[in-house]
């Protein structure tokens, strides 16, 4: 479960501050899928970074299953996000020395996993990318390369995968397939999906929307 | 993670992005490495060659025997010893046959260093090697021969035991460029002395005790020697070897030095900058990894153990470089040397892989460590500002690092100082001068052109990175025009010091009566040679009325002493007046004149009387004039000049030097059977040695001069990299909005060329000012201003910038923008 309470994010501009995100206040129940809609700059992405602890509030308190993660320094976070997240991002954020097998095994690695290599494996072969295990990711599609970042986020078997306009970078029918199987998977794995879109089409597909208006939550069904 | 270490070293290595940062680690160990084996193995070919000319490692040489307990502390501690009096005495053969010759008795063991080498015959073919003659025989120099009219086998006596003539003696290890005891050699055997009964107290000899073996012994021999040695009695080491030879390699060394301090600088900017630019590559990958999980500690660790790996690699890969480098040089140019090089040890290498140590934990760990700091928020947010501010820590830590380097390395602070406060000059200066010239430029460039209007404008807008990057620029050609004017003019100086035509010979002794002649043999044989100086044998007696000390301590600068008096009515060729003034010609005042380093011995100045005595009768002169000398010159040199017309009176011998050609070599023979009384030094084979050893040096110089030049292109790689994806990423856009190849180029070449200009026109003149202090200060040589080095510096360093850039830059015009966008 996500709590969070009165988040605010305030960045300092010349003389005076800049309020991104003005008190939310949300709850997320484990299992759910959950869109974060909005137009440009109304801070959605503000607020997934905040949520994924990637960043920190000015105000407010995220809490995940229980542990606050405003109350973490950076590396307990790192710890965290190892342990409970996971990430598909608009710009599959793949890391270019590795091959699509050693990128998926990466976060497995972090973790102490020790089956990391068969893992990673049978997540790529679940994504259908078996037979490109040991290519790079320059030699791969736009598709094909979310795909790794796919088999990346779950295969660390995440409580919370969240999502950044997953299908921002990729044409209608790539990106149509690649939500498929994200929640193909997410049902498999029972994960809470938070995802940031601002296609409406896509939110649909989700369980519950929050819309987001110049950094306060004005929607949420 | 060690996997993902090695696989991003690796994918990195592919991508060009370890390029700069490995080559320059690569020439920086090399450099030091090669530079360090380089000058260790010449110098202990140099120490051999100097122990040469001692006949051992140390000498103690007296005028009076030196104890022999001496000889049985030093063979107590496994040193071998050797003793040898040289003094002059008349040599009779037959009836008729009487010359003065330089007596040289040598025992057994003699020489202990270098070798002796006689003929069978007069002139003979050389025989190299073995002793001495044995007891009761002597070995002649091939000009008594007709000089005494006898042949081998014949006898001649010295005072008054006589010998049987086996061998003719050439040449001696020890016989040096000394003028103490001229004259032709006999060399009999040391037991043989009490016999001749010709050395008595108070005769003028010259007692040498020789010492040779291992280092340690003999410098622990040394330690305990030291203490004991008495009045007139003085210890020899390798450093009185060779003073002709020894300046210009000092020189050398110096230079070496320097260019490898510049080439540890070079090489830690561009492994700063190279490291830089890596780190500001890798904030994205820093940033995925902590969203995945990673801490900050485990990025440390990755980053760490990656340039350690790298470091490993460099090291290795540099100190193959450096020892290829100097075992090609001595390959190439060693049979030329006078002895083998010796070993180089592993030290060398050693002070690589600390190089190697410190510039990465000084140059490339700072911008690296802080990538563990990059948020995880960039995954989300790529316009995210890096967090890389260079802090004055680091800069203090590199300052730091680089001083140490260099006083470390050239083992002398003058050196890096006057390096450092060169640097420092263009730094500062450069700062301000750029950013005050790209203003200029940019007001300039408003009334020019589009490709100009672009070029200037995109100078200014990154005016502060620019004015870094000018610096940047400006060091490298500083230090690259540095090494460049220093090597030029020390070259020149070598050169000029040894001309062709040194005078290699020189004759001694020559009788008022026998000028003319000499002259006219020297002329006939169309040989060149310096014009004949008299000599008059005097004494110093005493300063402004005051008796000078009777000791016959030679250490003792201000004591009664023999010394040789010329008379000159015009300042002599290679001299030069630093104080006072020359007399007016024909005067016949009571004046003298002073060689610089004689006169602050004897701590007298302009002003101050001196008597002397020549003969039987004092005189007294005022000192009117300080000279200097070239020593270096091989030209006859005196320490007291006096007006003509003052030593008129007294009885005069003139001596000369001269240049003979190999071949010429016979001319000998009829000089020495016209003129039997002239004694002749024959210094061409030393000459030739001096001129030998400094081309090679030369050579090194130069190979030395090409690695460094590397070094400094390397720099400007790693400065124009440094901008190059923000151009690359303003020149796309231009191009995706339609601007045409020869406008994105036109400005690009312009802007980098400009950046060349300024960055010249700063090194011209940090090179310039630091020339000046180093060749003043450092290397004691005349400065010289070099106006063909502001045409270069500015020329050459626009075309170079010019040139790189738009290399790296080149892709902008022949991918498509998309593409190259969407890779920065």
């Amino acid at each position: 479960m996500i709590k969070a309470e009165n988040l605010q994010k305030r960045v300092p501009m010349a003389g005076s501050e800049l309020e991104i995100l003005k008190g939310i206040t949300l709850e997320i129940k484990s299992g759910e899928s959950v869109a974060i809609i909005g137009a440009s700059g109304s801070g959605k992405s503000t607020l997934l970074g905040l949520l994924a602890g990637l960043d920190e509030a000015s105000a407010g308190r995220v809490v995940i299953n229980g542990t606050d993660i405003s109350a973490l320094d950076e590396d307990e976070r790192a710890l965290f996000r190892g342990q409970h997240v996971g990430f598909v991002f608009q710009s599959f954020q793949l890391l270019p020395a590795l091959t699509a097998l050693e990128n998926v095994m990466l976060p497995l690695e972090l973790q102490g996993q020790g089956k990391a290599l068969t893992l990673a494996q049978t997540f790529l072969e679940r994504v259908g990318l078996g037979e490109r295990i040991q290519h790079y990711p320059r030699q791969m599609s736009g598709g094909e390369q979310q795909r790794v970042a796919i088999a990346r986020a779950f295969a660390n078997t995440p409580s919370i995968l969240f999502a950044d306009e997953p299908t921002g970078n990729l044409d209608t029918a790539t990106g149509s397939h690649i939500i498929d199987l994200l929640f193909e998977l997410n049902r498999e794995q029972n994960t809470t999906l938070v995802l940031v879109t601002h296609d409406l089409g896509l939110a649909e597909r989700c369980q519950h929307r929050f819309r987001l208006e110049a950094g306060a939550l004005v929607d949420g069904d | 993670m060690s996997m993902t270490a090695t696989r991003m070293l690796a994918r990195d290595w592919r991508g060009g992005e370890l390029g700069v940062l490995v080559a320059a680690l690569v020439l920086a160990v090399a450099v030091v490495s090669g530079i360090s084996a380089f000058t260790t193995r010449l110098q202990t070919a140099l120490a051999q060659e100097s122990h040469r000319f001692l006949a051992a490692d140390r000498v103690v040489r007296s005028g009076r025997e030196a104890p022999a307990d001496w000889l049985q502390e030093a063979s107590r501690r496994d040193l071998g010893t050797a003793q040898v009096l040289t003094f002059p005495s008349m040599v009779y053969a037959g009836e008729e046959g009487m010359v003065l010759a330089s007596v040289k008795a040598v025992s057994d063991a003699y020489p202990l260093r270098g070798e002796l080498r006689y003929s069978e015959q007069p002139f003979g073919d050389l025989i190299t090697g073995g002793r001495g003659p044995e007891p009761g025989t002597v070995w002649l120099d091939s000009r008594l021969f007709p000089l005494l009219d006898i042949a081998i086998g014949d006898t001649v006596a010295v005072g008054e035991a006589e010998f049987r003539v086996v061998a003719a003696a050439r040449t001696e290890p020890d016989q040096g460029g000394s003028f103490l005891g001229l004259g032709p050699r006999v060399l009999m055997h040391y037991a043989d002395i009490a016999a001749t009964a010709v050395v008595q107290p108070g005769s003028r000899v010259e007692y040498r005790q020789l010492y040779a073996g291992e280092p340690a012994a003999v410098e622990s021999f040394e330690r305990w020697l030291q203490p004991q040695l008495g009045e007139g009695q003085r210890l020899l080491d390798v450093n009185e070897g060779q003073p002709g030879l020894g300046e210009a390699l000092q020189r050398a060394e110096s230079f070496l030095l320097l260019a490898g301090s510049l080439g540890v600088v070079l090489a830690g900017v561009a492994i700063a900058l190279a490291a830089r630019r890596f780190s500001e590559r890798h904030n994205d990958y820093v940033a995925i990894m902590k969203s995945l999980g990673a801490t900050s500690g485990s990025i440390t660790r990755l980053y760490g153990r990656s340039l350690f790996l790298l470091g490993l690699l460099a090291t290795l890969l540099g100190c193959s470089l450096g020892w290829a480098l100097q075992s090609a040089f001595f390959n190439l140019f060693g049979d030329q040397l006078p002895v083998a090089p010796g070993p180089a040890g592993i030290r060398p290498y050693g002070i690589g892989a600390a190089t190697a140590l410190v510039c990465l934990l000084c140059f490339a760990w700072p911008p690296l460590r802080r990538l563990s700091q990059a948020s995880p928020l960039r995954v989300l947010r790529r316009d995210m500002p890096q967090e890389q501010r260079r802090t004055l820590t680091d800069y203090a830590v590199g300052l730091a690092a680089v001083s140490s380097l260099m006083w470390w390395y050239s083992g002398d602070w003058k050196i890096t100082l006057a390096v450092l406060s060169g640097l420092a000059a263009t730094v500062l200066l450069g700062l301000g001068l750029a950013l005050t010239l790209l203003r200029g430029g940019r007001l300039v460039g408003m009334s020019a052109g589009s490709i100009w209007r672009l070029a200037l404008a995109g100078l200014q807008r990154r005016g502060t990175a620019n004015a870094l990057q000018v610096v940047i620029f400006a060091m490298a050609i500083m230090l690259l025009l540095v090494l460049l004017l220093v090597r030029t003019s020390l070259i020149d100086a070598w050169q000029t010091q040894l001309p062709e035509n040194t005078p290699n010979h020189f004759a001694l002794n020559i009788a008022p009566e026998d000028v003319q002649g000499v002259e006219q043999l020297l002329r006939s044989g169309d040989i060149p040679g310096a014009p004949l100086y008299p000599m008059i044998r005097g004494r110093i007696l005493s300063v402004n009325g005051v008796a000078l000390p009777q000791t016959d301590d030679p250490e003792e600068g201000r004591r009664q002493r023999e010394a040789n008096f010329t008379w000159a009515d015009t300042l002599p060729g290679d001299n030069r007046l630093l104080e006072g003034r020359w007399w007016a010609p024909r005067s016949d005042a009571a004046e003298v004149s002073l060689e610089v380093e004689f006169a602050e011995r004897f701590g007298v100045g302009l002003g101050d009387r001196i008597g002397f005595q020549v003969g039987s009768e004092p005189f007294e002169a005022t000192v009117t004039s300080i000279r200097e000398l070239d020593w270096q010159s091989f030209n006859p040199n005196f320490w007291l000049v006096f007006p003509p017309r003052l030593l008129a009176p007294y009885p005069a011998t003139f001596m000369t030097s001269f240049y003979l050609q190999p071949e010429q070599k016979p001319f000998l023979n009829g000089f020495i059977r016209q003129f039997p009384t002239v004694t002749v030094v024959e210094m061409d084979v030393v000459v030739a040695q001096v001129r030998g050893i400094v081309s090679q040096v030369s050579a090194a110089v130069e190979l030395v001069l090409a690695v460094i030049m590397a070094a400094g292109a390397l720099v400007l790689v790693a400065g124009v990299q440094a901008s190059v994806d923000a151009r690359m990423h303003e020149s796309s856009i231009l191009r995706a909005l339609g601007a045409r190849r020869r406008l994105v180029l036109g400005g690009l070449w312009i802007e980098f060329a400009a950046l060349g200009v300024f960055a010249g026109v700063l090194a011209t003149v940090g090179a310039e000012l630091s020339v000046y202090i180093l060749q003043a200060q450092v290397m004691g040589m005349d400065y010289a201003p070099s106006p063909w080095v502001w045409p270069v510096g500015i020329g050459g360093g626009a075309l170079l910038i010019a040139g790189l850039g738009v290399f790296s830059c080149r892709k902008v015009v022949s991918s498509p923008p998309l593409a190259v966008l969407r890779e920065l």
